[in-house]
């Protein structure tokens, strides 16, 4: 991963603990120095602390649902509780009980409600709630462009509720929401789910909104064959899409980027290469340090030959 | 007790190594924002209860209290 690349990930493990401590991410900047790694850990420590400090009374709490309809619980979630409570409650009802409640509350407070959840302490729950009220909670969280939100849950969601909530993403959303997921082994599990053509459509918002660095950064997580899909719609863009993927190659130093890449584009090392050759000599002195030390010259003969002198 | 320490007593799980990074300051912020949470969750906690029961039919009342206490 680039050193961008990584800021930016850093940045949404902030937004992450951020959400979880009900803090401005703003306030929290400071722990952009930290290694992504370290926040998250951080997350999951702050996030035991939390749901354990009030074990017991949670655990009353859900022991007493049981007692009554799942429409009432439903009422009393809604009205009396709130998102941060049900949230904290979700993963100690049974699960049946906890899946009858969800589908008589509106979307809107469920997509409150998964922005305070700990997805790992409600999974059975998540992976039972049908794949059509997935889509409309997906709904409401892409109007609210909760990426990160959306992040966390994929790896908790069944096949069908994935097709389901890629269905109400737009395409933009795919690609951020795939850039912040929480499991990344998971990416290619959801591109797989995106109808014929639709990799045409996340290249297409990548040039829209100027997020190539998202989108490259994808490429090392798909399988081939998804991955030859993002390049070839890559490739069939106008001129000044492909001048600013160049750009941001050579901006970040995405040299595994360009490899893979040139498994479908032979073309690709010596674009890179011509914009290297062009480059100031201090700075064309600096990138090449940095790449000897990455070790990745050696298969990248022409973009080598470019950064000598 | 120095700042990492005193936010490593507040945790449940491990405190990464990587925070040490981070001046005394930012870490007793740290430390706050993790109280404040807590204190924020316990607090809505007590007012639930009384609010729940309002939504909750007479006859049940007796019954989910005695659960619930």
């Amino acid at each position: 991963m680039s050193r961008t690349a990584e800021r930016l990930q850093g940045h949404a493990e902030v937004m992450k603990l951020a959400r979880l401590l009900g803090r401005e991410p703003e306030e929290l900047a400071y722990l952009e120095r930290v290694a992504p790694t370290d926040v998250r850990a951080l997350r999951d420590s702050i996030t035991e602390t939390l749901y354990d400090a009030n074990g017991s009374s949670l655990g009353r709490l859900a022991a007493a649902s049981r007692l009554l309809p799942a429409g009432l619980t439903a009422t009393i979630g809604q009205r009396a509780f709130g998102p941060l409570l049900s949230a904290r409650l979700a993963g100690l009802l049974d699960t049946d009980k906890a899946v009858d409640v969800a589908t008589k509350l509106p979307p809107p407070f469920l997509a409150d409600v998964a922005v305070e959840l700990d997805p790992r302490r409600a999974s059975d729950l998540i992976a039972s709630i049908s794949p059509a009220l997935i889509g409309q909670i997906t709904a409401e969280l892409v109007a609210r462009r909760e990426y990160v939100t959306m992040g966390r849950f994929v790896g908790h969601l069944s096949d069908e509720a994935i097709a389901a909530a890629v269905a109400t993403m737009d395409d933009e959303a795919v690609l951020q929401t795939a850039f912040v997921l929480e499991d990344r082994s998971q990416l290619s599990r959801l591109f797989a789910k995106l109808p014929k053509g639709r990799s045409a459509g996340v290249i297409a918002a990548a040039a829209d909104d100027d997020l190539w660095l998202e989108a490259l950064d994808l490429l090392n997580h798909l399988h081939k064959r998804q991955r030859r899909e993002m390049v070839l719609a890559a490739l069939a863009l106008q001129p000044p899409a492909l001048e600013a993927i160049l750009d941001t190659i050579v901006e970040h130093e995405l040299w595994a980027e360009v490899l893979l890449i040139a498994e479908h584009d032979d073309a690709i090392g010596q674009q890179v290469a011509d914009r290297l050759a062009a480059l100031p000599a201090s700075r064309r002195r600096e990138v090449a340090e940095r790449a000897r030390q990455a070790d990745v010259l050696k298969r990248l003969p022409r973009l080598a030959e470019a950064l000598k002198g | 007790m120095d700042a990492f320490t005193s936010l490593s007593t507040q945790l449940r799980g491990p405190t990464p190594d990587g925070l040490r990074e981070l001046s005394d300051e930012e870490l007793a912020d740290l430390a706050a924002a993790v109280a404040d949470a807590r204190h924020r969750q316990a607090a809505a906690l007590s007012e639930a209860g009384d609010r729940a029961l309002s939504h909750i039919p007479r006859l049940l009342r007796g019954p989910i209290k005695r659960v619930v206490r």
